[in-house]
């Protein structure tokens, strides 16, 4: 196993996890996770189902409480804080199954992100409107949200992330349900935005397609704990990670 | 933004107060006086009903406590506008310190409002973390201590005994001009950015709060704006009736509000203006229904309860049926209903000229 240590990294310039640990009663759902994420990096977080991959973002972005460990956003301590908190801390996050204002417009549904960071309403449908452009979702600005079709549904919960204009995005399951061509087209445009937008991406997903061609690094979790760390290629040698994750599907083809 | 812009993003609102100028200036002709008493009462509660919908409507969760700051509006206003030698006559009981204190109409229905106001924000914070059943409870909670507060407090309110000698002020013109304030700026709330943030967590609290919405506050801000309206409402009809008891403000007129702005649609500006005007010309009508019965002596025992009963019933049906109401989140809008986009919607032809950057 790597040597996970946070002490390298610049910490003015990372979202840092130190020795995060979620327990249920009964189950270690996080038992000491740590990591670091930079600015303009993409990071996927993998490992079999009930690994803890959502409890940890659910931890970090404070929809659960640790049970002990901490977070630090660019130095700045945001462990426990409020959900709202955080994410003016810099720290924006979609949902593994959607959550959008169903009674708003696609449009409004980004507008209330950067009104919520302080624009007027005006700057914010401004913002909002570049934003779902780039996304490529402009066209159904006008439409509600409760009636969008599934695979755009995704979409706009990642336009409305980024209209706050966070320092670190984390995205639970983005292709999850989306046909190959959605995936691939999720894939073109999620790969741009670290760099352009100078964001750290976290990224949970079980397409392994898609992580692998997306991701600069992996982090694989199995029963809350870290099995291993690197460069995707190097992942995929890591004895425990073959035997937990990818051995699955070796074993069984 | 240029002028047609600007008209068209207020279109439902000057729609809504076109429709309520048309009926006062109808019922002003007609000139029956029994007639402008039916409408004035029913501006009066279009304000109550806006007012509610301004919390409820923005952000889902339904208010009982709403019809107690009417109240605390309606005595605190009268306490300002009667006259000494009034409050000495009405309530031998009053702190001495009330008898002198005496002002004209309009600061008197302000100071109505700003102690509804101050005791809503005082109140209710802690409350505003609530969601579902803990939240419709605890704010019933709120008016039945309001309402116990009014009747016994007998050195401000007279207690459970009836208070009189409040002056009229309030005419048909008076609610107009009240009425069409108050859904400009209902409307102005919902599209405000505590208004559009409100909503957001309407829909989903979680999502509100990992892009940075503080709940609890913009629900705190809502309530209080709520209970300024509902204090204005309360004190406009004090000054319309002249002489009320607390049980003016409980249960009877929370069932009348709330069904008014259910029956409308909870979701909408429209909806309140839309259900205050329905119920009240159902309520007529029934009630005259039922006075015709009572006096062809149908029923040996006397018929009543009927207008009571089938508005009940007729809630009941709409919750069941159509539960965001009539015009669910839809708003009117001139010259048309503004839809947005149903499910059955097309998406092969997408609205027009989004890029502009100007439409609501």
């Amino acid at each position: 196993m790597p040597d996970i240590s946070v002490t390298t990294s610049n910490h003015n310039n990372a979202l840092v996890i130190q020795g995060l640990c979620k327990h249920f009663v009964g189950l270690r759902a996080l038992d000491g996770v740590s990591l670091t994420l930079s600015r303009g990096e993409i990071l996927g977080l993998i490992g079999p189902n009930g690994s803890g991959k959502t409890t940890l973002i659910n931890v970090v972005t404070g929809l659960l409480p640790a049970t002990s460990g901490h977070v630090f956003v660019d130095g700045l301590e945001i462990t426990n804080k409020k959900p709202y908190q955080i994410a003016h801390a810099g720290l924006a996050r979609t949902f593994q199954t959607i959550r959008l204002f169903r009674e708003l417009t696609v449009l409004e549904n980004v507008e209330v992100a950067a009104v919520s960071f302080g624009l007027s309403r005006l700057q914010a449908r401004k913002r909002a409107l570049e934003v779902l452009e780039e996304i490529g979702i402009v066209r159904w600005a006008e439409m509600r949200a409760g009636a969008l079709p599934y695979g755009l549904e995704r979409r706009v919960e990642v336009a409305r992330a980024l209209a706050t204009q966070p320092k670190f995005l984390f995205l639970d399951e983005p292709a999850a349900g989306l046909n190959e061509e959605e995936s691939e087209e999720l894939l073109q445009t999620l790969m741009s935005i670290p760099e352009r937008k100078n964001l750290g991406m976290l990224i949970v997903e079980h397409d392994m397609h898609l992580i692998m061609r997306l991701c600069h690094r992996l982090h694989v979790l199995n029963y809350g704990k870290t099995i291993g760390e690197g460069a995707p290629e190097e992942v995929r040698r890591i004895p425990a990670v073959v035997q937990a994750y990818l051995g699955k599907s070796a074993a069984g083809g | 933004m240029n002028l047609a812009d600007r008209l068209k993003s207020f279109s439902t609102p000057l729609t809504l107060a076109t429709g309520v100028l048309l009926v006062a200036v109808l019922t002003e002709l007609l000139g029956i006086s029994l007639l402008v008493r039916i409408v004035t009462v029913m501006f009066v509660s279009m304000i109550l009903v806006l007012g509610l919908q301004l919390f409820m409507g923005n952000s889902g969760i339904l208010s009982f406590a709403h019809i107690g700051f009417m109240g605390i509006g309606a005595y605190t206003s009268v306490l300002f506008s009667m006259t000494p030698t009034a409050k000495e006559l009405s309530n031998a009981n009053l702190y001495p310190f009330l008898i002198p204190i005496h002002l004209p109409f309009l600061p008197s229905v302000l100071m109505g409002a700003l102690l509804a106001t101050f005791v809503a924000a005082v109140i209710s914070y802690p409350l505003m973390r609530l969601s579902d059943a803990a939240a419709v409870i605890t704010t019933f909670a709120l008016l039945v201590i309001i309402h116990v507060v009014l009747v016994h407090w007998d050195r401000v309110t007279n207690g459970p005994r009836t208070l009189f000698g409040v002056d009229y002020y309030t005419t048909l013109w008076t609610s107009v001009v009240f009425c069409v304030i108050t859904i400009f700026a209902v409307y102005l709330f919902k599209e405000s950015r505590v208004g559009l943030r409100l909503r957001a967590t309407r829909d989903d609290a979680y999502a509100a709060a990992s892009i940075g919405i503080n709940m609890v506050m913009m629900r705190w801000i809502a309530f209080i704006a709520s209970a300024f309206i509902a204090g204005v409402g309360g004190a406009l009809w004090a000054h319309f009736i002249t002489s009320f008891s607390p049980y003016s403000f409980y249960l009877t007129e929370t069932f009348v509000v709330l069904a008014m702005l259910v029956i409308g649609g909870p979701y909408s500006v429209s909806g309140a203006v839309v259900g205050a005007l329905i119920v009240t010309a159902a309520r007529e009508i029934l009630r005259a229904i039922e006075n015709y019965v009572n006096i062809l002596q149908v029923f040996p025992q006397g018929f009543f309860g009927f207008t009571e009963v089938i508005l009940a019933i007729v809630l009941i049906l709409i919750l069941v049926f159509r539960p965001s109401g009539i015009l669910g989140s839809r708003e009117i809008s001139w010259p048309r209903f503004v839809r947005k986009q149903k499910a059955t919607g097309d998406l092969d032809q997408p609205s027009a000229g989004v890029q502009g950057g100007s439409h609501v």
